[in-house]
């Protein structure tokens, strides 16, 4: 890795509680020839060293991957080099190559605002789904929860801090879902929050954000960490990775840390520049492609929803 | 040039002109009003998949020479749209180090009423272009449906269909207000008044205009290469990185933060 530029757009998105899809994509042509110049200038390389460009293909938000998928099909036509068109969460756990080396089978947690994930790599380059959200992703409960707790956009690591500092614990049930699966469901959980403030207002009590914080982290960490723990012995990994932007998550990483070592399994968690969206990750996942010759066609589709299982090498 | 095609100080520059902000991908390699390849397809949500491998086909098919310049429409229009177009050319742009000519989207529809005025193409409305003859100015308003009896229009005027000079500036009406007015001016001042681009949605409001023309023309990529030569020729390029599209509009979010702040403000 040679250099990693992210333009983040968190600031602007604040004003309006969440992330508004036209914005960001108004957002991603006013900036992309401008942060591909930093990727190039940091990494001190010119334009006719690149060998091959790499793009989010999906999933995602429409129009900004749009953005993305053109602006690298131009860069690909116009530097005479390979496209490789990349899956999101690919990226997300290829992040992990950027820190270490991973051994196969390994089982791979993927937490972030639009995903969570349990997905097993038999070999290199391919993925296998054994478990995913059948509703929220664990970013996006807490930043509901947030909202809930009165925490501005986005308000995931205020929630993981309070949790972290409180002494008392409101506990809330567990979605467990059926014997045997390693799917999550998270907005039941996200009801209870909101049932157990309702509670506190209607007998004109405060409600105990704190403890309601605690309960709540300590509902998706258990959840989160027993499931990945399971899967892991069943497929027999030897190794975990976790990754996505919710990996910055204390709650979640320290359980699942220690969860790992009491069974012996290495974990592997990138740095959170590494674990939030990001470029680098992109590109070690599209390396994979790369280095067996797959190449996308310059008329590379973008696309919210894309299967990972599909995109093995 | 590097590529040793012999070129003496007189040339028109060679330029990649495209617009993806109608329902229509329009691109043309062109060397002044010469068009040396040019393409138009219809399919409003393949802009994203087709743009790129249509440029390097028009490319290979203009000879495969060193372009010297891009122009784009930058808009109004569709946001997905424009945003298509402006990606790819700033990119281009910035990839090869060739100046970027940003237009509007709008005076490019515009210009496709140029070869009718011009006589080099007929229309099926010729005896209204026959007035022209009389040293007419014409009025052309070129128009993209913007929804809710909208649309996006502007007005240029011009006498022969070479020479255009803008009247009003690229913004949203609504139509049914805007049209006419526009009639009654044009009427005052002895302009005949020419609608092209998206009529369809709009016609019964257009019909209902004395004395105005309307044709359903699609934005010409091929007539985007004089209004980017002459642009090119006096300098009126765009900083790549700082370019953008022109939408005309606000998103609704920020609209409604801009409302709400209105609000608390008289509060
Ligand atoms: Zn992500």
């Amino acid at each position: 890795m040679l250099s990693n530029i992210v333009s983040s757009q968190i600031e602007t998105h604040r004003r309006f509680g969440g992330v508004v899809p036209e914005i960001a994509s108004r957002k991603h042509v006013e900036s992309i020839t401008l942060i591909v110049q930093e990727a190039l200038t940091e990494a001190g390389v010119s334009r006719r060293d690149i060998d091959a460009v790499a793009v989010t293909q999906g999933p995602g938000l429409i129009g900004a991957l749009l953005v993305g998928v053109v602006a690298a099909k131009s860069l690909a036509l116009a530097l005479d080099v390979p496209l490789i068109g990349t899956h999101h969460i690919a990226g997300h756990i290829y992040a992990n190559r950027l820190i270490g080396d991973i051994v196969y089978p390994a089982l791979a947690l993927v937490v972030s605002g639009g995903h969570t994930e349990l997905v097993l790599l038999p070999e290199e380059g391919v993925f296998r789904i054994v478990g995913r959200t059948r509703d929220d992703a664990v970013g996006e409960a807490y930043d509901k929860v947030a909202r809930a707790l009165s925490f501005p956009y986005p308000g995931g690591p205020h929630v993981d801090k309070l949790a972290q500092q409180s002494e008392e614990e409101i506990v809330l049930p567990r979605a467990w879902l059926e014997e045997g699966s390693y799917d999550f469901s998270f907005s039941g959980l996200k009801s209870a929050v909101l049932a157990e403030i309702n509670r506190s207002k209607m007998k004109g009590l405060d409600p105990d954000f704190a403890a309601l914080a605690r309960g709540f982290q300590n509902s998706v960490v258990d959840v989160v960490t027993t499931k990945a723990m399971k899967a892991a012995a069943e497929f027999g990994a030897r190794q975990l990775l976790l990754c996505g932007g919710v990996a910055a998550n204390r709650g979640i990483r320290e359980r699942l840390a220690a969860r790992c070592e009491e069974a012996g399994l290495p974990m592997l968690v990138p740095p959170m520049s590494l674990c939030s969206d990001n470029a680098a990750m992109i590109g070690a996942a599209a390396e994979l492609k790369w280095r067996r010759g797959q190449f996308s066609s310059l008329d590379l589709a973008a696309a919210a929803q894309v299967s990972l299982e599909e995109w093995s090498v | 040039m590097t590529n040793g095609n012999k070129r003496t100080a007189g040339d028109h520059p060679l330029m990649l002109c495209f617009d993806t902000s109608t329902a229509v991908l329009a691109a043309a390699v062109c060397r002044g009003a010469e068009v040396l390849a040019s393409r138009h397809s219809h399919a409003e949500r393949n802009h994203a998949v087709r743009i790129v491998s249509d440029l390097k086909a028009l490319l290979e098919e203009a000879g495969g020479e060193e372009i010297d310049g891009i122009a784009v429409g930058r808009g109004p229009g569709s946001y997905t749209g424009v945003r298509i177009g402006v990606s790819a050319a700033k990119t281009l742009a910035w990839a090869w180090d060739k100046p970027l000519v940003g237009l509007s989207s709008l005076e490019t529809l515009a210009m496709a009423a140029g070869p009718y005025l011009r006589g080099d193409k007929q229309a099926t409305e010729t005896a209204a272009f026959a007035t022209r003859h009389a040293e007419r100015p014409v009025w052309v308003v070129p128009i993209m449906d913007a929804r809710r009896g909208q649309v996006y229009g502007a007005r240029f005027g011009t006498t022969d269909g070479s020479v255009w000079h803008r009247l009003d500036e690229d913004a949203i009406r609504l139509i049914g207000e805007w049209g006419p007015s526009l009639a009654a001016c044009a009427g005052e001042a002895g302009a005949l008044l020419v609608f092209v681009g998206e009529i369809g949605p709009h016609a019964a409001a257009l019909e209902a205009l004395v004395g105005a023309v309307a044709l359903p023309l699609a934005i010409d990529a091929g007539e985007m290469g004089r209004l980017a030569a002459a642009r090119l020729a006096i300098g009126l390029v765009d900083d790549v990185h700082g370019f953008a599209p022109n939408y005309t509009q606000l998103t609704e979010a920020e609209t409604k933060l801009g409302d709400g702040a209105r609000t608390e403000g008289q509060a």
